[in-house]
């Protein structure tokens, strides 16, 4: 079986077929249109900036769509999981670490362990809320798509809720480590520095999640329960503790997102896991439901097309990215990786 | 044609048809009529604001469980069909400096054209997949024209939402006319238009889940294999209702604008509006449209009391802080309301009194 899918792929790839061949350049020269109506140094900005804000994107995407692949559970509450984080991790954490004076004026290594600590508070606290979530609302949901988007719906926007009731409504700032304030200047392309952070973090998030998933044992049983829930169960595994693992997996992602996207935009408000989840969906969607490559490329499209067309029509960013998902629905109704 | 002859869908139509002034659920619908139509005498306006606003959420989530309830399919855009009809109204009266009747209608062309447009574009991506991706494409669209309606501020005024007059008789300076011992302000005279479309628009919704087309939607949601099975075009019937339902929908943003002469992105737009939409819906009972009307009136009277009872109950509390932010926040406790609901109430009001009806029947014949 494994062999007959590998030698039809080999065959794919040494027939050199013109069709997919023009699909690939067109899909990269695509990338180099905006050429036309912005210069090269501007360009290069934006590109950077979509690729740290794709990375971004990718650390909301990448819980939901493994928990939507495992679990077959479509998490709307995930937005919450992500304001929590962010609210816990980016602006009660480092405003704590404030009053030290590690933050706005503190030493390199006092930077960096600001920021570490807030990446920790806000995956823990993403994953404690995630651990009820999945306990007490999603359990009793399982096999009911419907309910189950009702209801986490309705989680979110308890939440939203919440937030207001602990943090207040109006937008607070986010405080940003010294380390990280700033750009850096090469050849007036001028890179934020925190971006630059961001997409080192969200290369090691995606670098680490397909490690574990391809090289370790637990790996093998989560790609194996994607592919066939009940042989992973007659095998001889706990499922659902594979799966409560695996949501506060996937919420401890959702905590970090949020904690590295406040500090990114430098404010934090309670809306902000609602307008995330549906970045996140649209995402999610591009790249196929349950493929965490596909999503890695869904958030890099996403985050680039964003920033040139805020760039160039700031208005219709937000379409730009819905248009993006029906061109890929219609010509690839299961997205870019996912399952036909 | 003899009795014998005859299909069972065409039997059951007769006898629907020969006991119709019969049963008492014929007698309960005049009466509750009768009732709306006397309100405007009550002489509080919160009480006439309160029934106006019930009528015009009975009728939109009324349409919102015929694609909910009767086809199966979470829709997440039926804000955004609210909203498009009420923007429509807004816009048009407010650009044009003295608004006059054709532009009511105007409206209405408008408001119905683009929302069979929107929902023929999202009812052609999604469906050709799976289930989930309507709910997720029809997010997506809503909150883009939630942003839409933020940001174009040349057109829509931004977050500050549109105040615009009415023409004619709905007019607030026209001076109203006495009938009867009766004055009839320009509110009142809204408040029976409104009384008239959500009857009608109630009536037609009514009308169509008891068409064949109705009926084929039931089958498709109870078992869509053996509906295909049996020659129906799934896509094509889903369609049917999406459409419809979400015309509907935005008739009522329509009458919404038209009651509250003012709308702004958040309340007709907004995308956690879903929520109580939802709300509504499992409260009265999804796929039984009259549910609608008990959810409507249950959430609005929750609306208008919740706060005041919340700040009641914190003021037992005055050294708490955290208790007055809490009854603030009445919101929050309508969404817990909502978890709780699907999660031990699912068949809702009008679901649960049928059962135990069933029940009855059953136990009284066998």
């Amino acid at each position: 079986m494994t062999s007959d899918a590998a030698s039809v792929e080999i065959d794919m790839e040494s027939g050199f077929n013109t069709k997919t061949w023009a699909i690939r350049i067109a899909s990269i020269g695509i990338w180099f249109l905006p050429l036309i109506w912005i210069d090269p140094t501007t360009y290069i900005v934006l590109t950077i900036a979509g690729l740290a804000f794709g990375m971004l994107l990718f650390m909301v995407a990448a819980g939901m769509t493994i928990i939507f692949g495992l679990m077959d559970v479509l998490n709307m509450a995930h937005g919450a999981l992500f304001a929590l984080g962010a609210y816990s991790g980016g602006y009660w954490i480092l405003n704590l670490l404030e009053k030290f004076g590690w933050v706005e004026y503190g030493t390199a290594v006092q930077s960096f362990g600001s920021l570490l600590l807030a990446i920790f508070a806000g995956a823990l606290a993403g994953a404690l809320l995630g651990i009820v979530v999945e306990r007490v609302i999603i359990r009793g949901v399982y096999g009911d798509h419907l309910k189950q988007i009702m209801i986490t719906m309705g989680v979110l926007y308890v939440m939203t809720e919440v937030t207001k009731i602990i943090w207040g409504a109006s937008p607070e700032v986010v405080l940003v480590p010294m380390m990280f304030q700033g750009s850096y200047d090469i050849f007036d392309v001028i890179v934020g520095k925190f971006r630059v952070v961001a997409l080192i973090v969200g290369l090691a998030m995606f670098a680490g999640i397909q490690l574990v998933l391809m090289k370790t044992k637990l790996g093998l049983i989560v790609r194996a329960g994607v592919e066939n829930r009940e042989g992973v169960q007659a095998a001889g595994y706990n499922i659902n503790r594979i799966f409560t693992g695996v949501f506060t997996v996937g919420a401890a992602l959702a905590g970090v997102g949020g904690t590295m996207w406040c500090i990114f935009q430098e404010q934090v408000y309670p809306e902000i896991g609602l307008e995330n989840i549906i970045f996140a969906m649209i995402v999610v969607i591009i790249g196929g439901l349950g493929s965490v490559t596909g999503s890695f490329l869904g958030a890099i499209i996403v985050g680039l097309s964003f920033n040139y067309v805020a760039f160039l029509l700031p208005k219709l960013a937000m379409g730009v990215n819905i248009l993006i998902m029906a061109t890929i629905l219609l010509i690839r109704p299961w997205g870019l990786m996912g399952k036909e | 044609m003899m009795i014998n002859d005859m299909t069972p869908v065409q039997r059951d139509r007769l006898r629907e048809q020969q006991t119709k002034y019969n049963r008492p659920s014929f007698w309960i619908q005049v009466a509750l009529v009768v009732v709306l139509i006397l309100v405007p005498l009550v002489p509080s306006f919160r009480v006439m604001d309160m029934v106006a606003k019930i009528m015009i959420f009975t009728v939109v989530v009324a349409s919102y469980d015929l694609i909910l309830g009767y086809t199966g399919l979470l829709s997440f855009a039926h804000a955004m069909f609210f909203g498009i009809g009420a923007y429509s109204v807004a816009l048009l009266c407010y650009h044009s400096s003295s608004p006059q009747w054709y532009h009511l209608i105007l409206a209405v062309v408008a408001a119905l054209t683009l929302s069979v447009i929107l929902a023929l574009v999202l009812a052609f991506f999604s469906l050709r997949t799976k289930a989930i991706f309507f709910a997720m494409l029809s997010l997506a669209l809503a909150d883009f024209f939630h942003i839409l309606g933020m940001t174009w501020s040349d057109l829509t005024l931004g977050e500050d939402g549109i105040t615009f007059s009415l023409p004619g008789i709905l007019n607030v300076e026209w001076s109203g006319v006495n009938l009867l011992g009766v004055h009839f302000t320009p509110r009142v005279m809204t408040y029976y238009l409104i009384l008239v479309a959500a009857v009608f628009l109630f009536m037609g919704l009514l009308r169509f889940v008891r068409s064949p087309v109705g009926r084929v939607l039931k089958s498709i949601r109870d078992n869509e294999q053996r509906s295909t099975a049996l020659g129906y075009k799934t896509f094509r019937y889903q369609i049917y209702s999406i459409v419809f339902g979400s015309s509907i929908a935005s008739l009522g943003g329509i009458l919404f604008a038209v009651w509250l002469r003012f709308v702004d992105p958040e309340s007709v737009l907004g995308v956690f509006s879903m929520v109580d939409y939802l709300l509504m819906v499992i409260i009265g009972g999804l796929g039984t449209l009259y549910g609608s009307i008990i959810g409507a009136t249950f959430f609005m009277a929750t609306q208008a009391w919740l706060p005041d009872l919340l700040k009641g109950i914190a003021a037992f509390f005055p050294d708490y802080e955290i208790i007055h932010r809490i009854a603030e926040r009445w919101m929050a406790f309508l969404g817990l309301m909502f978890i709780v609901a699907i999660m031990v109430f699912p068949k809702g009001v009008v679901g649960t009194v049928r059962e135990i009806i069933d029940r009855r029947k059953a136990s009284g014949a066998g």
